[in-house]
C-alpha cells in the first residue's frame, strides 16, 4: 500500500467528521502553541537582554566584590544575596586598575533607593553614584545641562543628573536646572537632564538620578566601598589580559595571598562582557527551557485525547477494517492506515498551534515594545519550530499505536459482521 | 481447484461449543458456478468464509489452487485473497463518503501493479457493471442494486479467480436481484468460478451445481441440467 494512498483515506475519514476533528486536535494545538509562545518569548527576552548588554561594547569588564564560585556558576548576587556584604571593594582600586596601560576608560559604582523631594512633589528613585567617566562609557549624556565632573566628584559636590522620567514627575512644565531637590535630608542641585533611555536589562533609567560616588558613600549611604567597578579595555584583544592584570592588582590592593590565581580565595569577581552577555543567554534559556516544558504537558493531555477519539473510531469503522481485509489489506495495512490517521491529526494540530503560538507572540513583541518603552523583537527559533513538529509527530505515533494495533487485530468475519 | 475433504468447524463459547462445519468434502473444478445452499445457520457461511480465507477450519483439508490452508501465514492469507479472490456481500460493504471509482479501486491499493494499469482495470470493471455514468457519485448515493453493482465490480477488479457471493440479492428488489444474477452469470460465462452462498431455491437453480447443506452436513450434490438464465426474466 502506497503512502499517498494511506494519507489520502485519513484526510477522507478525518473531513468526515469536521467538528470531531476539530475538537480532538485543540489539545495538540493548544500544546504546541503554548510551547512555541513560550520558546518565542524567551528568545525575544534574550536578544533584548544579550543586544542591550552587548551594544554597551564588547570591551567591558565588570568587577564585583564576592568570591567566585564555580558552583554556583549563576550566580550573580551571591555578595549580597548571602546577607554579608563585602566591603573591600572601594575607589581606591579603581585608581590602581586605572594605571593598567590596557585600560582605556574605568567608572566606579554605588546605589540606593530612597525619595527624593522638590516643593510638594516627591518621588521614590534610585540615585547611583558615579564617577565622571560613567557617562561616556554608558553612551548616555545631558540632554540639558551638564554632566557632573572631575572637580564636583572630588570636592564631594552635591549636584545630580536626573533621568528623564523623574524630571518630568518632579518638575512637571518647570525647567529642572538649578533648583534644589532634596534626598534623604541632603540638598542637591541639579545640574542636567539626561536623554531619554527607557527599559534596559529591566531596568527604567529613566528613574535614575545621578550623583557623585563621592557624595552618594559619604552624605546618603555613610560607606566606602563600591557597587561595582567597571572598566573599558582599549581594545577587544586587551580584555583576556586586562583581566587576568586586574585580578593580581586586586589581590595585592586587598592583601590576598593567591599565588596559584585561585578565584574562589579572591573577594571580587572579574566579567566581561562576553561572560556576561553568555551568562544571561544562559538563564534565559534554563527559564525558556522551564516554562516550555510546563506547557509540554498540555501535549500529553492532547495526545490521550488522541487517543481516545482514535480508540472511537476504530470502533465505529469496525466493518470498513473488516472490509479491507477481506479485499487484502495486511495487519500492517491496517495499522499503517491507523497510525498515519492519528499523525496526520496531530501534525494539523501542530501547525495550527504554531500558527497560533506565533502570532500570539509576534503581537506579544508588538504589546511589550510599548509598555516597556524598548525594542523587543519577534523571535521564532528554528528549534522550537523543529521541536514543535517533531514533538506533533510523536505524540502522534505514540498515543496512536495503541487504537491502531487494536484495528489490526480485528478478525476480519467479526468486523464484516459488527452492526 | 478448490479441495474440501473433511472440513470441521466448531466454535466454542465459554463451555459450550457449536459445531458449524461436521465434516464436509467436495472439490470444486475451475469455471464452476456452484450455489451453496441451505437455511440459516446450516453452516453455509462458515463454509464460504472458510474457502475465502477470512477463517480457519478447526480441522480438515482445504486447499486453494493446491496450497493448504495451514501451511499459509495471515500474510500470504491476504495477499491470496487479494490476488484469486472477490467477494460479494449481503449488505454491499461499500465504503460511505467514498465514491464509486475509489470504492472499486479499495483492492488495489493493496497490490503492486503500476498505476496505469490499476486505471485501466478500475474503468473496466465499472464498466462491466454499467456503472460510468456514476463513476463520481458517492457509494450512498445510489440505490441498493446499483452499491451492489458498484461491489461486484469491486470483487472482479483484480481479475481473480474465484469470486465468493454471500447471499449477493438477499438485501434487493427482485428486479435488481435479477440484475446481478445476470451479471454473475455473465462473469461465469467469461471464466470465472462462482461461488454463490444463498438461501433462495430459485436463486440457486441459476447455478450449474446446486450443494445443499443441512446443520453442518451436505445433504445433496447436484449438478443442473438446465440452469436458470437470469437474463430470460422473473420467474418466480
Amino acid at each position: 500500500m502506497e503512502l499517498k494512498d494511506s494519507i489520502r483515506i485519513s484526510f477522507v475519514a478525518l473531513r468526515a467528521n469536521k467538528a470531531r476533528t476539530a475538537l480532538t486536535i485543540l489539545g495538540i494545538v493548544i500544546g504546541v502553541g503554548a510551547v512555541i509562545l513560550m520558546m518565542s518569548l524567551g528568545g525575544g527576552a534574550q536578544n533584548l537582554i544579550v543586544g542591550q548588554m552587548q551594544s554597551l561594547g564588547s570591551e567591558n569588564i565588570f568587577i564585583e566584590p564576592g568570591s567566585f564560585d564555580p558552583k554556583a556558576g549563576l550566580d550573580i548576587m551571591s555578595a549580597t544575596v548571602e546577607g554579608m556584604t563585602i566591603k573591600t571593594l572601594t575607589l581606591k582600586d579603581m585608581k590602581a586598575i586605572k594605571k593598567d596601560p590596557l585600560v582605556d576608560m574605568t567608572y566606579a559604582m554605588v546605589y540606593g533607593v530612597a525619595r527624593a523631594v522638590y516643593r510638594n512633589q516627591d518621588e521614590k528613585i534610585t540615585y547611583i553614584g558615579i564617577t565622571s567617566e560613567a557617562y561616556e562609557m554608558d553612551d548616555w549624556h545631558a540632554a540639558i545641562g551638564r554632566e557632573i565632573s572631575d572637580e564636583e566628584i572630588k570636592s564631594m559636590a552635591r549636584v545630580a543628573t536626573l533621568g528623564h522620567k523623574i524630571a518630568e514627575d518632579l518638575f512637571g512644565e518647570e525647567d529642572p536646572i538649578g533648583k534644589t531637590i532634596r534626598i534623604k535630608k541632603t540638598n542637591f542641585r541639579v545640574i542636567g537632564v539626561m536623554e531619554e533611555r527607557g527599559m534596559q536589562m529591566f531596568q527604567n533609567f529613566d528613574e535614575y538620578v545621578y550623583v557623585p560616588v563621592t557624595t552618594a558613600q559619604k552624605l546618603l549611604l555613610g560607606i566606602d566601598h563600591l557597587n561595582a567597578i567597571t572598566v573599558r579595555a582599549i581594545n577587544d584583544g586587551a580584555v583576556d589580559p586586562l583581566m587576568e592584570n586586574i585580578r593580581w592588582i586586586l589581590r595585592e590592593t586587598h592583601n590576598i595571598y593567591n599565588p596559584e590565581g585561585d578565584l574562589s580565595k579572591d573577594d571580587f569577581k572579574v566579567m566581561s562582557q562576553v561572560e556576561a552577555s553568555d551568562m544571561v543567554t544562559q538563564i534565559t534559556g534554563v527559564l525558556t527551557a522551564f516554562l516550555s516544558s510546563i506547557a509540554a504537558i498540555a501535549l500529553i493531555v492532547g495526545g490521550i485525547g488522541i487517543m481516545n477519539i482514535m480508540l472511537v473510531s476504530v470502533t465505529e469503522r469496525t466493518r470498513e477494517i473488516g472490509l479491507r481485509k477481506a479485499v487484502g489489506a495486511r495487519n500492517k495495512d491496517i495499522m499503517n492506515q491507523f497510525l498515519i490517521e492519528s499523525v496526520a491529526l496531530t501534525v494539523f494540530g501542530g501547525l495550527i498551534g504554531f500558527m497560533g503560538g506565533a502570532a500570539v507572540s509576534f503581537l506579544a513583541s508588538i504589546g511589550l515594545s510599548q509598555a516597556l518603552n524598548t525594542d523587543w523583537s519577534f523571535v521564532l527559533p528554528l528549534n522550537a519550530v523543529i521541536l514543535a513538529f517533531g514533538v506533533a509527530v510523536i505524540v502522534g505515533l505514540v498515543f496512536g499505536i495503541y487504537p491502531a494495533k487494536k484495528a489490526a487485530k480485528l478478525n476480519p468475519i467479526q468486523a464484516l459482521r459488527h452492526e | 481447484m478448490i479441495q474440501v475433504k473433511d472440513l470441521k468447524k466448531e466454535y466454542r463459547n465459554d463451555s459450550v461449543v457449536t459445531t458449524a462445519l461436521a465434516g464436509v468434502s467436495f472439490d470444486i473444478k475451475e469455471g464452476e458456478f456452484v450455489a451453496i445452499m441451505g437455511p440459516s445457520g446450516s453452516g453455509k457461511s462458515t463454509l464460504m468464509h472458510i474457502m475465502g480465507f477470512l477463517d480457519r477450519p478447526s480441522s480438515g483439508v482445504y486447499k486453494f489452487e493446491g496450497q493448504s490452508i495451514e501451511d499459509l501465514i495471515d500474510n500470504e492469507l491476504a495477499y491470496i485473497r487479494n490476488e484469486k479472490m472477490g467477494f460479494v456481500f449481503q449488505f454491499f460493504n461499500l465504503l460511505p463518503r467514498t465514491t464509486v471509482l475509489d470504492n472499486v479501486k479499495l483492492p488495489l491499493i493493496y497490490t503492486k501493479i503500476p498505476k496505469k494499469e490499476k486505471d485501466k482495470r478500475v474503468k473496466e470493471a465499472i464498466k462491466a457493471v454499467g456503472l460510468i455514468p456514476r463513476i463520481s457519485h458517492y457509494s450512498n448515493q445510489l440505490s441498493g442494486g446499483e452499491q451492489q453493482r458498484v461491489a461486484i465490480a469491486r470483487a472482479v477488479v483484480n481479475h481473480p479467480s474465484v469470486i465468493f457471493a454471500d447471499e449477493p440479492t438477499g438485501n434487493l428488489d427482485s428486479k435488481s436481484g435479477q440484475q446481478i444474477m445476470e451479471i454473475l452469470q455473465d462473469l461465469n460465462e467469461q471464466g470465472h468460478t462462482i461461488i454463490l452462498v444463498t438461501h433462495e431455491k430459485y436463486t440457486s437453480e441459476m447455478a450449474k451445481r446446486v450443494i445443499q447443506f443441512k446443520d453442518g452436513k451436505i445433504i445433496s450434490d447436484k449438478t443442473i441440467d438446465h440452469r436458470r438464465l437470469a437474463k430470460d426474466g422473473l420467474v418466480k
